[in-house]
């Protein structure tokens, strides 16, 4: 059951990858911690550690008037007692009379039950969000009865008034069993103990808060503290207190608010001690005044929480940036001047040079976002009350939480929340709705700039911010609510507008008059006094009192996927029209598919990274909190698949591992032979013990490649991505992608197919190729046809000279031929490479005076002869006992007998025989030149197909090549080892009886594997003997001059009856080989001094065996 | 405004839909600003989303309504594009003529129009800011090396030569003008320009042109003859009605 299902979810993302994308997001719903943070607006650095139920009483006047016991019963009976849950995070204590609990066994809507209705209120509800570190005294109180309780005290204001006022003081009884009461009350107390250390943040903070100043000047008091009065100075609150705050002071009752307020805050604390009850809420939606407006949106927003946390972050940010350019900058820098212009402060270098710092600040702390039009507008607004340091966290707090997504790249965000308005509108004013669709007026025409913006632009100013107070306190629901309402009013007027112009004139000019009656002909002189914009706040509470944070969050899970397509397409059009004239050559479906290949593999790439974090992260948390990570309904969508298009910018480069990824998911050499350990062992545990069925994708997707193939690692795969990688920055854009694959794919004409290739290899770019380069260009030819090749026309083999004989015989041999073929082509192809090869003069007219390097060379090639000879020595003796029953493991380094000591440096040489490498035999160094390689190839009639278009075709686009017979050839050499098992013996001498070893048959499709991964290594291990074989005869021939080919024929002869045992030898050997190549295959193979001692040792070992059978194919 | 406006007898009258498109701060808004209001405004709010305004154009046979969508020029707003060119009958892509980069945007736009919007649309390419590199214009640009001022203003500002855009408009069939919004140089124009090369059969309206019939062939040619640039037009008779 577990595999077939995962194979169904691979199989579904070769069908279609986008499914992959919307597969994990079951995973990523927000966490109960979330919901906590959400509910009290806390930072992202707490979770709910305690909670209980509990009833908090508040004794009317705690701060002065607190100490008549009686006025304390009498409060008591009108009802200062709250019943709420008590929570404990990190750093906060929180109550909320909203019900909500976050405890592990705590059901979904019990977690998100501040979601619905609030009636007003915030999400938190009445009560409090006190951090610990304002927390100045908790006593445990002596009651007679089984209750447990608390009475706090708060910190009041600081300095020596508030030790005279003796602080404030609140009442908590505890509701639950001893022991959990107990339990609460310790954590607490390590709480408080750690809280002690942020009581300086506190006092910063505390100190820029106007209600502080506001009640140090408490008239009541002042007699007692006339010095300080008269040296305390107002805090910052904003550009309003310079340039005057917008709207007319007495129309606004500001001076009546100020009044309420104040004994608001006198009887309830201020700022980080401050408790909600209900008259705060009815405070907020009458109007904040000017002057506490700015304090009030932090401590509902909890950007507050974030600055008593990094009390100097936004001077820091600024400082540590100070200078630096960037787009963002730029594009601040454009829209400066024209920020609320019509506000005299924005018209100021004052004004400006705040909203520069402001939005410069946050475009460095979120990169990503940086700076987007419209949050000029919405910070321009904060800045009239508020100081730079509270509107730089304010906005963190509406980028991060409150508006998710909308002002990041994509805005997906916005046009999520347009396509939700949309949704609510149809189902609240379903005929409104119809009307809109058959007009075809498209309604975020309208409303998204009141989203965006929040209302700034759309409303005068003065109404505008009367609509932030109660969105700051309530959350992202209130703007539906009022666009709904402003709709809702509008309904009549609007019905009558059949194109989108007549719409907005009609809301434009509703939005102009919203200070006039709304009622101008009653004759109820109350309902007269109502304005427009009173009528539109009650439609909004009221009347839309139904849409609430949970409605916003199911309807936004519900469009997400389709909105997020939308972006999607729209970014992959453009990104692939602005691709440049290299994408030409491809085709359109090829462009797409790239392009979904491509940010596939990287969305896939971030994916799992992100789950390997959060393993670790589990794994590290383990013991103590407990899954915390529990899926709870989506309520914000702020951990929204990150790294997918739509949601943001996404990474748009490729290093070299997610190339490789990229390659093996449309070419089929690409994949690697040999998967290491295809799952995390740990999370393999996990899965079976305690997570059980729940986790059971977990290890599918923990794989460090995913559900994808494991990519092989070559060197040709090095090499070819070095050669994308034109920026030289080790890594790949989509354009870089395109444009190498233009190169290779995008041409029908060998010649070029041939150049390309060969300058792949020519490192320095002297259109010459090195012996070494050979062996590579060879290797990379085996690597890239070791499954065999689509359409690969079966060559004759008459037209190939070097074909053996005995092929011809087994021409039925269809396939299996043709991957001999391809085989035996390219230990041809090696074998001419050197014959044709020119002599690298340049190292032999060495005259040169920077020449020790080569003098030195030259010491070494003599005592490389005199090795060679003793090598051969050695090697006789070793073939004297070629039935030996333990194998002669020449290849094993840890045989003292043959390992060849590493060589230091080859500029070192010591006479030592093992150093000695044929292959790197420098006494004749040589080249080949383009034109000799295309000369070779096309000698090739295998080469020159796969030249021609094999090559090309082994990239599986969407145009499929036509006739591949995909699925077969992939078996290709588990084929090859039953049927033809004496055709491939006689084409190649390859052990087949080796791979029967390897793969014993029943080990299904993991066998299989085996075979095709021991097969692959086998012949690249028997063409570099080969290869190595024909270079050292090549050697001996020029070195002894009088080469007697007959006598060579004769003990070919000789040898030939022999040539079972050899090949037995041979296979032992091959095993070998198979271990040492496999380890090595992260490193080209001839790289290295160790490789290259491997190598050596392989080819003196393979001197008897397959140095016959070279001769025998003869 | 472009023609006479007594119009004393009660010409046809049709709406179009045209959208601008470009790069931030190329001058878009103020483009409209200056054909609805005859205004210019120094410092104008950047556009968020997009803004909405009309006004008439009168042609000697006929009177058209531009219903003008100007959108937001940032590149992240490019992804609400598609909302507001929907079903446009007209576009204006302008770019800075002092800023190289824009123009490549006007280019993506183009590609981005000829391949999603209305079959029939008619794109007009706009270079902006005229003012900044003629000396002739608006007097206070900041260079004055060049000699001749009417000529093809080869000063330090200008940063896309005119040549280069028109042999990009001729090629892609697009009307081209480059225009100061500060001076009013050419603006007007093109709305003239545009309001000849829509096609009859493509006006809706009130009372507009029967813009049914699919055989109007002969009336489509005759607009394509008066304005040799129309090459869209022809791909009208595919569209129909858009309503």
């Amino acid at each position: 059951m577990f595999n077939l299902s995962s194979l169904v979810q691979k199989a579904q993302q070769f069908i279609d990858p986008t499914l992959s994308q919307t597969a994990p997001s079951t995973d990523r719903r927000p966490s109960k911690s979330t919901l906590f943070r959400h509910q009290f607006r806390l930072p992202d650095t707490q979770n709910p550690l305690q909670e209980i139920t509990a009833e908090l009483t508040l004794s009317s006047h705690h701060s002065i008037r607190s100490t008549s016991d009686d006025r304390d019963d009498e409060d008591r009976g009108q009802g200062n007692r709250y019943v709420g849950k008590l929570h404990l995070s990190e750093q906060f204590l929180c109550f909320s009379t909203q019900g909500s609990s976050f405890l592990n066994t705590a059901s979904l809507s019990s977690s998100s039950a501040f979601t619905g209705q609030t009636h007003g209120a915030g999400p938190a509800g009445n009560g409090f969000t006190l951090p610990l570190c304002a927390i100045r005294r908790v006593e445990r109180l002596h009651s007679q009865s089984y209750m447990f309780a608390l009475a706090i005290t708060t910190w009041n204001g600081f300095g020596e008034q508030s030790k005279k006022e003796g602080g404030q003081k609140l009442t908590i009884q505890l509701a639950g069993s001893r022991q959990q009461c107990e339990r609460f009350c310790d954590r607490l107390k390590k709480g408080l103990r750690e809280g002690i250390r942020e009581v300086e943040n506190l006092r910063a903070v505390a100190s820029q808060c106007y209600s502080e100043y506001l009640l140090s000047n408490d008239p009541k008091i002042k007699e007692d503290s006339k010095k300080q009065d008269s040296k305390k100075e107002a805090p910052d609150t904003g550009l309003g207190i310079i340039f005057r705050y917008p709207g007319n002071p007495r129309k606004l009752r500001d001076g009546t608010k100020m009044r309420l307020w104040r004994e608001y805050l006198n009887e309830n604390g201020r700022n980080a001690t401050l408790i909600r009850q209900p008259t705060f809420h009815k405070l907020i939606r009458v109007g904040l005044p000017n002057r506490l407006r700015g304090e009030m949106w932090e401590l509902t927003s909890g950007s507050f929480f974030l600055r008593l946390q990094k009390p100097n972050q936004y001077t820091e940010t600024l400082a540590k940036h100070e200078g630096r350019k960037s787009l963002a900058i730029e594009e601040i820098e454009k829209d400066l001047n024209r920020s609320l212009p019509e506000y005299p402060g924005f018209q100021s270098e004052e004004g400006i040079g705040r909203l520069r710092r402001v939005l410069t600040a946050y475009s460095w702390t979120d990169e990503e976002v940086g700076y987007c039009q419209a949050m000029n507008i919405v910070v321009a607004a904060l800045l009239i009350y508020m100081s730079e340091a509270q509107a730089f966290s304010l906005l963190s707090v509406l980028c991060d939480r409150l508006l998710p997504g909308y002002y990041s790249q994509t805005m997906y965000g916005t046009l999520l929340d347009q396509r939700v308005f949309e949704s609510l509108v149809e189902k609240t004013m379903p005929i409104l709705w119809d009307h809109l669709v058959k007009s075809d007026v498209q309604l975020s025409v309208v409303s998204l700039p009141w989203f965006l913006s929040l209302y700034i632009n759309s409303m005068p100013l003065i109404f505008a911010f009367r609509v932030l107070d109660v969105f700051f306190l309530e959350g992202p629901k209130v703007l539906f609510q009022i666009g709904l309402a402003i709709l809702r009013i509008n309904g009549e007027e609007l019905l009558d507008a059949s194109d989108d112009g007549t719409f907005i004139s009609v809301l434009k000019s509703y939005f102009a008059r919203l200070d006039e009656s709304a009622h101008p002909k009653s004759e109820n002189p109350k309902l007269r006094a109502v304005t427009r914009f009173q009528e539109l706040m009650v439609t909004a509470f009221r009347e839309f009192a139904g849409i609430t944070q949970n409605t916003i969050s199911e309807q936004r899970a519900k469009h997400k996927d389709a909105v997020l397509e939308n972006i999607e397409n729209f970014a992959k059009r453009t990104s692939i029209r602005n691709l440049g004239p290299d994408s030409k050559r491809l085709s359109t479906n090829d462009l797409g598919f790239m392009y979904d290949r491509f940010y596939g593999v990287l969305y896939e790439r971030q994916q799992r990274a992100e789950m390997f974090q959060q393993e670790a992260d589990r794994r590290a948390k383990a013991g103590g909190t407990k899954a915390t990570r529990i899926a709870t309904d989506v309520l914000y969508n702020n951990s929204v698949e990150m790294g997918r298009v739509a949601v943001g910018p996404s990474p748009t480069q490729m290093d070299y591992d997610a190339f490789r990824e990229f390659l093996a998911g449309i070419t089929r050499w690409a994949v690697s032979d040999s998967p290491s350990s295809p799952q995390d062992p740990n999370a393999e545990k996990q899965n079976y013990s305690y997570f059980g069925n729940s986790m059971r994708n977990r290890s599918v997707t923990l794989s460090p490649w995913g559900a994808g193939p494991e990519p092989a690692d070559h060197e040709f795969m090095q090499r070819l991505f070095r050669r994308w990688d034109v920026n030289m920055n080790h890594a790949l854009s989509l354009q870089d992608v395109v444009t190498g694959f233009a190169q290779v794919k995008g041409t029908k004409d060998i010649m070029s197919n041939i150049s390309y290739f060969f300058e792949l290899y020519d490192d320095d770019g002297d259109s010459k190729v090195d012996r070494e380069g050979i062996l590579r260009i060879s290797e990379a030819l085996l690597f890239l046809s070791r499954r065999g090749f689509e359409n690969m026309p079966s060559p004759s083999a008459s037209l190939n000279s070097l074909q053996p004989k005995e092929s011809a015989d087994n021409v039925g041999g269809g396939r299996e031929n043709r991957d001999e073929q391809i085989l035996s082509s390219i230990s041809a192809f090696i074998r001419r490479c050197f014959e044709y090869a020119d002599p690298d003069h340049a190292v032999n007219h060495s005259e040169n005076s920077s020449n020790q390097l080569i003098d030195t060379t030259e010491k070494a090639v003599d005592a490389f002869s005199i090795g060679d000879d003793e090598d051969e020595d050695d090697l006789l003796s070793f073939s004297s006992r070629p039935s030996s029953p333990k194998p002669p493991t020449s290849l094993d380094p840890s045989q003292p007998t043959t390992a060849p000591p590493p060589p230091s440096s080859s500029l070192t040489p010591k006479p030592d025989k093992h150093t000695a490498n044929a292959a790197l035999d420098p006494t004749k160094p040589l080249y080949i030149t383009l034109p000799t390689f295309r000369m070779l190839i096309l000698a090739d009639e295998t080469l020159e197909s796969f030249f021609e278009s094999a090559f090309a075709n082994s990239f599986r686009l969407a145009d499929i090549p036509s006739s591949t017979p995909t699925s077969t050839t992939l078996t290709t050499f588990a084929n090859v080892n039953a049927p033809s098992r004496a055709a491939s013996a006689q084409a190649l001498s390859l052990p087949q009886d080796a791979a029967g070893v390897a793969g014993p048959a029943g080990k299904g499709l993991r066998g299989m594997l085996d075979n095709i991964v021991s097969d692959g290594m086998r012949v690249a291990a028997e063409v570099r003997r080969r290869m190595e074989e024909a270079q050292r005869e090549m050697d001996r021939a020029a070195a002894q001059g009088n080469y007697d080919e007959d006598e060579e024929e004769e003990r070919a002869e000789a040898d030939r009856k022999s040539v079972r045992d050899a090949d037995r030898d041979l296979l032992e050997g091959a095993e070998t080989v198979d271990v040492e190549a496999g380890e090595l295959v992260g490193v080209p193979v001839l790289d290295g001094e160790d490789g290259r001692g491997k190598g050596k040792e392989n080819l003196e070992k393979g001197r008897r065996g397959g140095g016959e059978v070279v001769e025998f194919e003869r | 405004m472009a023609d006479s406006t007594g119009s004393a007898a009660p010409k046809p009258s049709s709406s179009v839909k045209l959208v601008l498109l470009g790069e931030a701060a190329v001058g878009k808004s103020s483009l409209v600003m200056r054909f609805v209001n005859n205004d210019f405004q120094e410092n104008k709010e950047p556009t968020i989303g997009a803004a909405f305004l009309t006004q008439k154009c009168n042609l000697p046979t006929r009177t058209i309504k531009f219903e003008i969508w100007d959108t937001a020029g940032q590149e992240r707003f490019a992804s609400l594009a598609p909302m507001y060119y929907r079903n446009a009958q007209a576009a204006l892509v302008v770019y800075d003529i002092t800023k190289a980069s824009s123009l490549t945007k006007a280019q993506h736009w183009v590609a981005e129009l000829q391949r999603q919007a209305s079959p029939g649309i008619v794109i007009a390419l706009v270079g902006n800011k005229l003012d900044l590199v003629n000396a002739g214009g608006a007097g206070e640009s900041e260079d004055d090396t060049d000699g001749v001022p009417d000529e093809e203003g080869d000063s330090d500002a200008r940063k896309v030569p005119t040549k280069t855009a028109k042999a990009y408009a001729d090629e892609e069939s697009l009307l081209f003008f480059e225009t100061s919004a500060k001076t009013g140089l050419n603006v007007a124009e093109v709305f003239t320009a545009i309001a000849n090369a829509i096609p009859e059969t493509q006006l809706k309206g009130p009372r507009g042109v029967g813009g049914q019939t699919t055989l109007g062939s002969g009336g489509q040619q005759q607009d394509a003859s008066r304005v040799n640039l129309a090459g869209a037009g022809t791909a009208g008779a595919k569209e129909g009605c858009a309503c």
